[in-house]
C-alpha cells in the first residue's frame, strides 16, 4: 500500500471534490469569535463612516478571498458604508472589480443596482450628496429599482473602485495624509475630489475599517502603515494555511478579527444569512461541503499511510536521513 | 562564564530603568483641556472688528481660542481648543474656520459636533494644511441643525507650528532598538577579538556540501530557487548570500547550476552573486550566463516553469531558499517526484509544514539568516548570531516576567502587568 | 557606501519628525516606484533575451517560448496601444479583460487547486505518527482539519472548539516565538548590510 500510485490519490480527491459539489448537502456552521467580531464591528458602522476592502491577492486565492470581499462589501452595502476598492497586486485589481462586479450583477440574487458616477452627476451638481436624500431624489426622477436589487449603489457615494497603485506599501503610508493624493481618480477617470465619499473621508484617519483579503503577507502592510501609525482598525480576511500565523494579532488587539480560509468566509455569509442582511448564504458556504469531504478524505489517508507503515514494520527500521 | 551570565541581568535591569524615562514623556494623541491660568495670554483679544451677528436667545457662541503647537509632528499641527458657551441649547454642531493671519479667505477645516469635547487637532485635513512657522486665526461659529451659523470673534493663534528634532514618543523604539544594535555590535566586536563561539550544528546547512556533491556524481545540475520576494525580503537577501557560497562550491565542482528568478531586480543582483562565485572559484570561464535567468513575476507562472525544468532537466538537487508562499508545496512536492535531493529554508512559517514533510532537510525561520554565519564561518557573522540569540534572551526574561506577574495578579488581585504593559508599550504616535 | 548611508539615515530619520526630514522621506517613496518600474525592463529584458535564444537556435521545446513571448508583449498591445473601437483598452469588453478572465485567472486558479492534490499525496507519503512527538502532531491535525470543517461538529461541539483551542493558545504561542526570532534575523541581517558585513548580495561590487 505504501507503494500506491499517486494517480489513485489524485484520483479520489477529484470525485471527492466534484461530487458535494454537485449534490450540495448544506451542512450547517457555527460561527467563530473572529469573524463575529469583524461582522459586529461592520454591523456597528453607518453612512457617516467609510471602509476599505483591499483585494490583495492573486487569482489562485481567489476561491477563499473573493468570497470575503464580497461578502463584506454587501454588508456595507447595506448598511450604506461607502467602501473604497483597493488592491495590493496588479492581478488583484481583477480580482476586485470581478467583486465589485458579482455584487451588482442582476443575474445574481441579492444583487445591489449600480448607478455610474455620471449618470447622478446632476444630482450632485445640485449638492444632494446624502445617501437618502439621493436615494429619494433619484427614485423622485422616474429611476425604479429592479426586482431582485438590494438597493441602489452609487459609485462615488457609495463606492470608489481605486485599484492598484505600484508600491502599495508607500501608498498606505501616503494615505494616511491624503487618499486623493496617491489616488487622483479612480480607474474609471472620474476625479475622486468629485466624490462626496471623499470630500467626507480624506485621510485614513477618518476610515472606520480596512478590510484585507490577502493570500500573502501583503495584509501586514496595512498594519504597519496603516493601524500602527494612524490607528487605523484592520480586519484580516486570508487563505487557512496564512490564518494560523495571524492569530497572535488578533490576541494583541492590533487586528479586530480574522476571517480565516474559505471557512472564514462562509461564517461570515451565515451570519449575514442568520441576520437578514442576505437572502442566503452564497458560494462560500457551499463550499463547505466539498471541503467536508476533502479533509475526511486526507484523513483516512494519513490513517491508510500509518497502517502501511506500521504493518510493513518500517517503523522499526531506523529513521530515514535528515528527517530530524 | 561568570562575566557573561551577569551581562543579561544587567541589560535587564537597564530595560526596567524605562519607566523612569517615559513618566517624562506626554501623551501626544490624547489632547487635554487647555488650563487658561498657565497660558501666557492671559485674556485673548479679538484680532479684527466683525460685524458680530446678534446671538438667537438660547444660542450662544464660543468663547476663547487656545492654540497650541503639537508636540512631535513635522510642523503641520496645531491644538486647537476653545471655551464651550454658556448655553448649548440648539448648538447642533461648532464650525471651526481658520485663515493665515492678514488674507481674506476663511477655511472650514473641521466640524465638531456638539456633544464631543471642544478640542481637535488641526492640520489633518490635507485640503487645509498647516505650514510651519506661519501664524493662523480662527473664528468659531454655533451651526444649528439646519446649517445656521452664528459666530464668535476672530482670534489669532499664540504660536505657530513648529516641527521638532526628536520625536519622544519613539524614546521606547529608540532604547529598545539601540540596545539590541548594541548587543549585536558587541558581540561582533568580541568574536572578532577571538572569541570562540559555539554554534549548535544544524542538518541542514551540513548537507549542504553533501547535496552538491551528489549532483556532481550524477552529472545533473543544481536547482536553486532563491524564493518569491523581492530584493526588500530579508529572507531573500540571505539566500542570495548562500547562494554565493553554493555557486563557489559548484564552480569548484563544475556541476550545472540553474537559478531562476521570479523578480527582475533579484535576477540582477543573483547573476552578478554566481558571477562573482565563479571568478572568486577560480573558473570564470566556467561560468554560463543563461544558468541565472529570469522566468515571470506570476507567482503560480513561475511556479510552474519551475516544475517544468524540474520535470525536464531532472536536477539531482534542488535549494528552495528565502521566501515562499502557497507554492512550496508544489515546488517541493514536484521536485519530490522527480527524485531530487531537497533542501529547504524559508522564515515563512505558514510554508515550514510542507517543507519538513517533503523535503529532505529544512532550515527553520532564522536558520535561514544564520546559513551564511555557518557557512562562511567568519566571526562577524557569527557574533550577529550571537548577538541574536542574546536578544532573544531578553524577549524570554520579559516573558517570563510577564508570566509571572500575571500569576502574581491572579492570585493576589494586583495590576502589576498592566503597570509593566503600559510602561513598554508604545501607543500610536501619530 | 550607498547602503551604508541610506540605511543609517532612513533608521535615524524614524525618530526626526521635523518637515527637512520628513521631505526626504518623500522623496525616497516618490523614487522608489520609479527604479522599480525601471528593474522591469531588466527582467523582461531578460526574458526576451533567454527566449529569443531558444528559438533562434531552435533548441529543445523552442515551440514554447514563443508561448513566452507572444503574451508577453501582447496584452500590453491589447491594453494601451489597440484603440477601444479594436476591443482594446482594459475594462470590459476587451481583448485584455477576455484574456485575462478567461484564461489568466482560470490558470492561476488551476495551479492553486493543484495544492489540494498535493497535499493528499503528501499526507499519504510523509505524515507518519514516528514518535511520540509525532503521534502528538497528527493527532492535532486531525483535530484542527475536522474542526474546520462542518462534518466536524457531528462528532460533537468539542471537536470546533478543540481545534480553536489549540489554534488560538499553542499555536499562537509557536508563531509567536518564531517571529520573534525571525524579527531579530531581519534585525541582524539588516544591520550586517547597512553597515557592510554581509556582502556577498552585490556580487562583484561587494569585493
Amino acid at each position: 500500500m505504501l507503494n500506491l500510485d499517486r494517480r489513485w490519490i489524485f484520483l479520489a480527491i477529484g470525485v471527492v471534490s466534484i461530487i458535494p459539489f454537485l449534490v450540495g448537502i448544506g451542512m450547517p456552521i457555527s460561527t467563530t469569535a473572529e469573524v463575529e467580531s469583524i461582522f459586529d464591528y461592520v454591523n456597528g458602522l453607518d453612512k457617516n463612516d467609510a471602509i476599505f476592502i483591499s483585494f490583495d491577492y492573486a487569482p489562485g486565492t481567489q476561491a477563499e478571498n473573493t468570497p470575503m470581499g464580497v461578502a463584506v462589501m454587501r454588508h456595507a452595502f447595506y448598511n450604506d458604508v461607502p467602501v473604497f476598492i483597493t488592491s495590493y497586486f496588479p492581478l488583484g485589481h481583477g480580482m476586485a472589480i470581478e467583486g465589485l462586479n458579482y455584487v451588482t450583477n442582476p443575474a445574481v440574487p441579492g444583487f445591489y443596482q449600480r448607478v455610474s458616477f455620471e449618470e447622478w452627476a446632476v444630482f450632485r451638481e445640485a449638492g444632494i450628496t446624502d445617501k437618502d436624500e439621493l436615494v429619494i431624489a433619484w427614485e423622485n426622477d422616474g429611476n425604479v429599482l429592479p426586482e431582485g436589487a438590494m438597493g441602489w449603489v452609487f459609485e462615488g457615494r457609495d463606492f470608489a473602485m481605486l485599484g492598484y497603485a505600484p508600491l502599495f506599501h508607500l501608498v498606505i503610508l501616503g494615505m494616511t495624509a491624503s487618499i486623493e493624493a496617491q489616488y487622483p481618480q479612480d480607474i474609471y477617470e472620474n476625479q475622486l475630489y468629485e466624490m462626496p465619499m471623499l470630500r467626507e473621508h480624506k485621510s485614513l484617519r477618518e476610515i472606520s475599517l480596512a478590510l484585507t483579503t490577502a493570500g500573502s503577507s501583503a495584509c501586514r502592510s496595512w498594519i504597519v502603515y496603516g493601524r500602527e501609525k494612524v490607528g487605523l482598525p484592520v480586519a484580516f480576511g486570508v487563505t487557512a494555511v496564512m490564518a494560523t500565523d495571524y492569530f497572535p494579532y488578533i490576541q494583541s488587539g492590533q487586528i479586530i478579527g480574522q476571517m480565516g480560509g474559505l471557512r472564514g468566509a462562509a461564517e461570515y455569509e451565515v451570519l449575514l444569512a442568520e441576520n437578514g442582511i442576505t437572502a442566503s448564504t452564497d458560494k462560500a458556504f457551499r463550499g463547505m461541503d466539498v471541503q467536508s469531504a476533502a479533509h475526511m478524505l486526507i484523513i483516512l489517508l494519513i490513517i491508510m499511510g500509518n497502517i502501511a507503515f506500521f504493518a510493513g514494520g518500517f517503523h522499526k527500521k531506523t529513521a530515514m536521513k535528515g528527517r530530524g | 562564564m561568570r562575566k557573561n551570565w551577569i551581562v543579561v541581568p544587567a541589560l535587564m535591569i537597564l530595560l526596567l530603568l524605562l519607566p523612569a524615562l517615559s513618566v517624562a514623556q506626554s501623551d501626544d494623541e490624547i489632547l487635554t483641556p487647555v488650563d487658561d491660568s498657565l497660558s501666557t495670554v492671559t485674556e485673548p483679544q479679538p484680532v479684527a472688528e466683525e460685524q458680530l451677528v446678534e446671538p438667537d436667545p438660547g444660542l450662544d457662541v464660543p468663547g476663547a481660542v487656545t492654540v497650541m503647537d503639537k508636540e512631535n509632528d513635522a510642523g503641520d499641527l496645531l491644538l486647537v481648543s476653545f471655551e464651550q458657551p454658556l448655553y448649548t441649547d440648539g448648538i447642533f454642531a461648532y464650525n471651526i474656520y481658520r485663515r493665515v493671519a492678514g488674507e481674506e479667505t476663511w477655511n472650514l477645516v473641521e466640524v465638531i459636533p456638539a456633544d464631543e469635547p471642544p478640542e481637535f487637532i488641526d492640520g489633518y485635513d490635507p485640503e487645509f494644511p498647516i505650514s510651519p512657522g506661519v501664524l493662523y486665526e480662527y473664528r468659531i461659529a454655533s451651526a444649528t441643525v439646519d446649517e445656521e451659523e452664528f459666530f464668535g470673534s476672530v482670534f489669532e493663534a499664540e504660536v505657530v507650528s513648529v516641527g521638532e528634532i526628536y520625536h519622544t514618543g519613539k524614546t521606547r523604539v529608540l532604547i529598545a532598538g539601540g540596545l539590541f544594535i548594541f548587543l549585536i555590535f558587541y558581540y561582533f566586536g568580541k568574536a572578532q577579538r577571538g572569541a570562540k563561539m559555539y554554534l549548535r550544528p544544524i542538518a541542514g546547512i551540513e548537507a549542504i556540501d553533501e547535496a552538491i556533491g551528489r549532483a556532481t556524481e550524477m552529472g545533473k545540475p543544481v536547482l536553486y530557487v532563491p524564493g518569491l520576494s523581492t530584493i526588500s525580503d530579508v529572507a531573500t537577501i540571505a539566500s542570495l548570500t548562500i547562494l554565493g557560497r553554493v555557486a563557489k562550491k559548484i564552480a569548484q565542482y563544475q556541476t550545472p547550476l540553474m537559478v531562476p528568478n521570479r523578480d527582475p531586480i533579484v535576477y540582477t543582483i543573483a547573476d552578478e552573486v554566481v558571477k562573482q562565485a565563479y571568478m572568486e572559484a577560480g573558473r570564470p570561464d566556467a561560468y554560463d550566463p543563461d544558468s541565472v535567468f529570469f522566468l515571470t513575476t506570476s507567482q503560480f507562472a513561475f511556479v510552474a516553469g519551475v516544475n517544468g525544468i524540474m520535470m525536464r532537466e531532472k536536477p539531482a538537487t534542488n535549494f528552495y531558499l528565502g521566501m515562499f508562499w502557497a507554492e512550496s508545496l508544489l515546488l517541493a512536492e514536484t521536485g519530490s517526484l522527480s527524485g531530487a535531493i531537497q533542501i529547504a529554508g524559508t522564515d515563512a512559517v505558514t510554508q515550514l509544514p510542507f517543507f519538513i514533510t517533503t523535503c529532505d532537510y529544512t532550515l527553520i525561520g532564522e536558520e535561514l539568516y544564520a546559513a551564511s554565519a555557518y557557512l562562511g564561518r567568519e566571526p562577524k557573522q557569527i557574533g550577529a548570531v550571537k548577538g541574536q540569540d542574546s536578544c532573544k534572551a531578553i524577549i524570554m526574561s520579559f516573558i517570563t516576567l510577564a508570566l509571572l506577574l500575571a500569576i502574581i495578579d491572579l492570585v493576589a488581585g494586583t495590576h502589576t502587568l498592566d503597570w509593566v504593559r503600559q510602561v513598554i508599550t508604545m501607543p500610536i504616535v501619530d | 557606501m550607498i547602503v551604508m548611508v541610506g540605511g543609517i539615515l532612513m533608521m535615524v530619520q524614524y525618530f526626526i519628525p521635523h518637515q527637512y526630514s520628513q521631505a526626504v522621506f518623500n522623496s525616497y517613496t516618490e523614487w522608489a516606484p520609479i527604479v522599480g518600474a525601471f528593474a522591469l525592463i531588466l527582467g523582461v529584458g531578460s526574458l526576451t533575451r533567454v527566449h529569443s535564444h531558444k528559438i533562434r537556435r531552435k533548441a529543445k521545446n523552442w515551440q514554447y517560448s514563443w508561448a513566452v513571448l507572444l503574451p508577453l508583449f501582447g496584452m500590453p498591445v491589447f491594453a494601451l496601444l489597440l484603440p477601444q473601437s479594436l476591443a482594446g483598452g482594459m475594462e470590459e469588453p476587451s481583448i485584455f479583460h477576455f484574456l485575462f478572465m478567461h484564461i489568466q485567472v482560470p490558470i492561476q486558479s488551476t495551479m492553486f487547486s493543484l495544492l489540494a492534490f498535493y497535499i493528499a499525496s503528501a499526507a499519504f507519503r510523509a505524515f507518519r505518527a514516528k514518535s511520540a512527538l509525532a503521534t502528538v502532531l497528527l493527532l492535532a491535525a486531525v483535530i484542527v482539519m475536522l474542526g474546520q470543517v462542518p462534518i466536524g461538529e457531528v462528532f460533537g461541539r468539542w471537536l470546533p472548539e478543540t481545534g480553536l483551542w489549540i489554534l488560538r493558545y499553542p499555536n499562537l504561542a509557536a508563531k509567536r516565538a518564531i517571529m520573534l526570532g525571525v524579527g531579530f534575523g531581519i534585525l541582524a541581517t539588516n544591520l550586517k548590510i547597512i553597515f557592510g558585513v554581509e556582502r556577498n548580495w552585490l556580487g562583484g561590487a561587494g569585493k
